[in-house]
C-alpha cells in the first residue's frame, strides 16, 4: 500500500494531465474560480485514482469530490482546555488517591484524543466511517498522496511562471 | 482429536501430520470470525482509545514488524477468499461449535495428561522470548483455566491466539518468529501476545491489547512521516501535529490550484489552439510545450524508427539537465527539440486531431517515457 514516491508522482501526473486537458478542451471561457475549481477537482480525482482504489479515502474522494475548504478548527482544543481546568479543580478539591488521579488524567487524555480523532475524521475524506486503525492507515496514505500532489502542482506552477516570464 | 487441537502454542511439539485438516479447520474458524466481525462490528471505540495510552510503543513496533502479523493478514485474506463461496453462516457456526467443543476437550485432555510438558514448553517459549520479547515476565498458566470452559469463541477478535486459548487454556504466548517457523508446514501464522504479569488475560483484553498495539505501531509510522513529531510524546499532541500537517497540505493544494488557474490564462487558449489549429504558439507557455513533446514523438506517420529516434533524442538531451530541477526539464529540452523540428509538429497535429482514438494510448506511452526521465 505504501508506494514509492516517484511512481505515485508519475501516476498522478499522467492522470492529472488527462483530466486537465479534457476539461480545458470542453469549456473555453471560465472564470478564474471555475478554473481553479476545475484544476483542483481534476487534481484530486487524479490523485485518488492513482491509488487505484486500494484505499478508502480515494474511493470516498472519487465518489464525493466536493469537499468543504478546511477551516482552522481550534474549537476542540479550547474545549479540552476547559475540561482540563475543570478537572484540575476537581483534583484539588477531591481527596485523591493515586488511582483516582490516574483515572482523572486518563480520562482527560481520553477526551483530548477523542476530540482529535474527531477532527481527523472530518479532515480525511470518508473518514467518518472508519475505526481508528483504518483511520491511521488512511491518514498515512493520504498524507503521502497530498505531498505528491503539492509537489507536482508546485513544480508545474513555478515552471509555468518561468515560462511566461521571458515572453512577457 | 489432539491434532485438531493444534491451534495451540505448543505447536512446536505437535507434529504437523494432520496439518491440512488443521489448516482447513482453522480457516473455517477464520471465516466465521470474519463473518461475525462483519455482522457485529466492534463497538469498543472508547476502550481502544484508552488503550492508546497504555502500551509501550516498542512492543507495538515488534508486533507490526513481526512476520507473524503479515502472514496473519495474508493468510486470513486468502482463507477468507477461498472459503467465502463455500460456506454459509449456519454451517459455520455449527462447525465452530463442534470445533470448539472438540478443542476444549482436547485441551482439557492435554492439560491433564501433559502437565509435565507444559512447563517445558513454557520454558522453551521463555528462552525464545528472552531474545525478542520486551518483557520477560511469565504469565500464569493456571490463571486462564477458566478460559477452557468458555466455548463462546471469539467475540470480535479474529486473531489466532483466542482460539489457542480456548483450545489449550493457557495464555502463555510468545511473540517469536521461531514459533512461526516451526509452524511452517501448516503455514498458518499466529499473533502471539505476551500476557503481562497482573494483566487480565481474557479474550477481550487480549484483543484490546492487540488492537492497541496495532494502533500504536501505526502512530509510530505517522510520527516518522510527519516532520517534527518525533520528539513529541503523547498521543493527543501527536494527533494535533498530524491534523495541522494535513490541514496545511490541503491548504497548499487549494492555494496552488488557484495559482495555476491564475498564472496563465493564455494556457487555456494555447492548448485549445494547439488542438484545433495547426499553428499553435509552440514555445510560448509551459503547458503546451509540455504537451507538445508528448504528442510529438507519438507521430506514427513516419513509423517506429522516428519514434525511437525521438525518444533517443529525448534521452540525450535529458542527460545534461538531469541535475536540475524538474521544472527546468519541462522547458529546456522541449523548446530545443521543438525548434529542431517544427515541420513534423504541424504534421503531427493534423494527424492526431484526426485520429483521436489512437491518441490517448500514444499519449500515455509517451507520458511514461517523459516521466521516466523527469521524475
Amino acid at each position: 500500500m505504501h508506494l514509492p514516491h516517484s511512481t505515485l508522482k508519475q501516476e498522478f501526473v499522467k492522470k492529472w494531465i488527462m483530466g486537465l486537458q479534457r476539461c480545458k478542451f470542453s469549456n473555453k471561457k471560465m472564470s478564474i474560480f471555475e478554473r481553479k475549481k476545475a484544476i483542483k477537482l481534476s487534481a484530486d480525482t487524479a490523485m485518488a485514482s492513482a491509488r487505484k482504489g486500494l484505499t478508502c479515502w480515494s474511493r470516498a474522494l472519487i465518489s464525493n469530490p466536493d469537499r468543504p475548504v478546511p477551516t482552522t478548527t481550534r474549537r476542540a482544543s479550547s474545549a479540552c482546555k476547559k475540561i482540563v481546568k475543570r478537572s484540575r479543580r476537581i483534583r484539588r478539591t477531591a481527596k485523591c488517591g493515586a488511582a483516582r488521579k490516574g483515572q482523572i488524567t486518563r480520562s482527560i487524555a481520553q477526551c483530548l484524543v477523542r476530540k482529535r480523532t474527531q477532527i481527523l475524521k472530518s479532515l480525511i475524506p470518508g473518514g467518518e466511517f472508519m475505526n481508528e486503525v483504518c483511520l491511521i492507515e488512511e491518514t498515512l496514505d493520504y498524507i503521502t498522496s497530498l505531498r505528491v500532489q503539492v509537489d507536482v502542482m508546485r513544480s508545474l506552477a513555478s515552471a509555468s511562471a518561468r515560462a511566461s516570464e521571458p515572453h512577457n | 482429536m489432539e491434532s485438531k487441537a493444534g491451534t495451540t502454542e505448543t505447536r512446536s511439539n505437535i507434529t504437523a501430520s494432520d496439518g491440512d485438516q488443521v489448516a482447513a479447520l482453522e480457516s473455517l474458524q477464520f471465516t466465521d470470525e470474519f463473518h461475525r466481525l462483519i455482522l457485529a462490528p466492534p463497538s469498543d471505540n472508547a476502550t481502544s482509545l484508552t488503550a492508546l495510552l497504555e502500551l509501550p510503543a516498542s512492543r507495538a513496533l515488534e508486533l507490526l514488524h513481526s512476520p507473524a502479523s503479515a502472514k496473519l493478514i495474508a493468510a486470513s485474506a486468502s482463507s477468507f477468499e477461498a472459503l467465502k463461496g463455500n460456506f454459509l453462516f449456519p454451517s459455520n457456526t455449527t462447525l465452530i461449535d463442534q470445533a470448539a467443543r472438540s478443542s476444549v476437550f482436547a485441551g482439557g485432555v492435554n492439560n491433564t495428561n501433559n502437565k509435565s510438558n507444559a512447563p517445558e514448553t513454557t520454558s522453551n517459549n521463555a528462552t525464545l522470548n528472552l531474545e525478542k520479547a520486551v518483557k520477560s515476565e511469565p504469565a500464569e498458566t493456571e490463571s486462564c483455566q477458566p478460559l477452557v470452559s468458555d466455548p463462546a469463541v471469539e467475540k470480535r477478535n479474529f486473531k489466532r491466539k483466542d482460539r489457542e486459548k480456548k483450545a489449550k487454556g493457557s495464555t502463555k504466548k510468545s511473540k517469536t518468529a521461531a514459533n512461526d517457523s516451526s509452524d511452517g508446514p501448516e503455514k498458518l501464522p499466529y499473533v502471539h501476545v505476551r500476557a503481562r504479569r497482573g494483566e487480565a488475560t481474557d479474550s477481550h483484553s487480549l484483543a484490546e491489547r492487540a488492537r492497541r498495539e496495532k494502533i500504536n505501531a501505526r502512530m509510530k509510522l505517522l510520527q516518522e512521516l510527519v516532520p517534527g513529531c518525533n520528539k513529541i510524546s503523547g498521543t493527543a499532541l501527536v494527533l494535533d501535529e498530524i491534523i495541522n500537517h494535513v490541514q496545511s497540505l490541503q491548504n497548499q493544494v487549494e492555494f496552488l490550484s488557484m495559482r495555476l488557474a491564475a498564472v496563465n490564462p493564455r494556457t487555456d487558449f494555447n492548448l485549445n489552439s494547439i488542438f484545433t489549429t495547426e499553428s499553435g504558439s509552440l514555445p510560448d507557455s509551459n503547458f503546451p510545450s509540455m504537451v507538445m513533446p508528448l504528442i510529438w514523438p507519438e507521430v506514427q506517420v513516419n513509423g517506429n524508427k522516428q519514434q525511437h529516434q525521438q525518444q533517443w533524442q529525448f534521452d540525450a538531451l535529458q542527460q545534461p539537465v538531469w541535475g536540475r530541477e524538474v521544472c527546468n526539464n519541462y522547458i529546456t529540452p522541449e523548446n530545443s527539440l521543438l525548434s529542431y523540428d517544427s515541420s513534423a509538429n504541424s504534421v503531427a497535429e493534423v494527424e492526431l486531431f484526426s485520429s483521436n482514438g489512437q491518441w490517448t494510448t500514444n499519449k500515455q506511452r509517451c507520458m511514461q517515457i517523459k516521466l521516466k526521465m523527469e521524475l
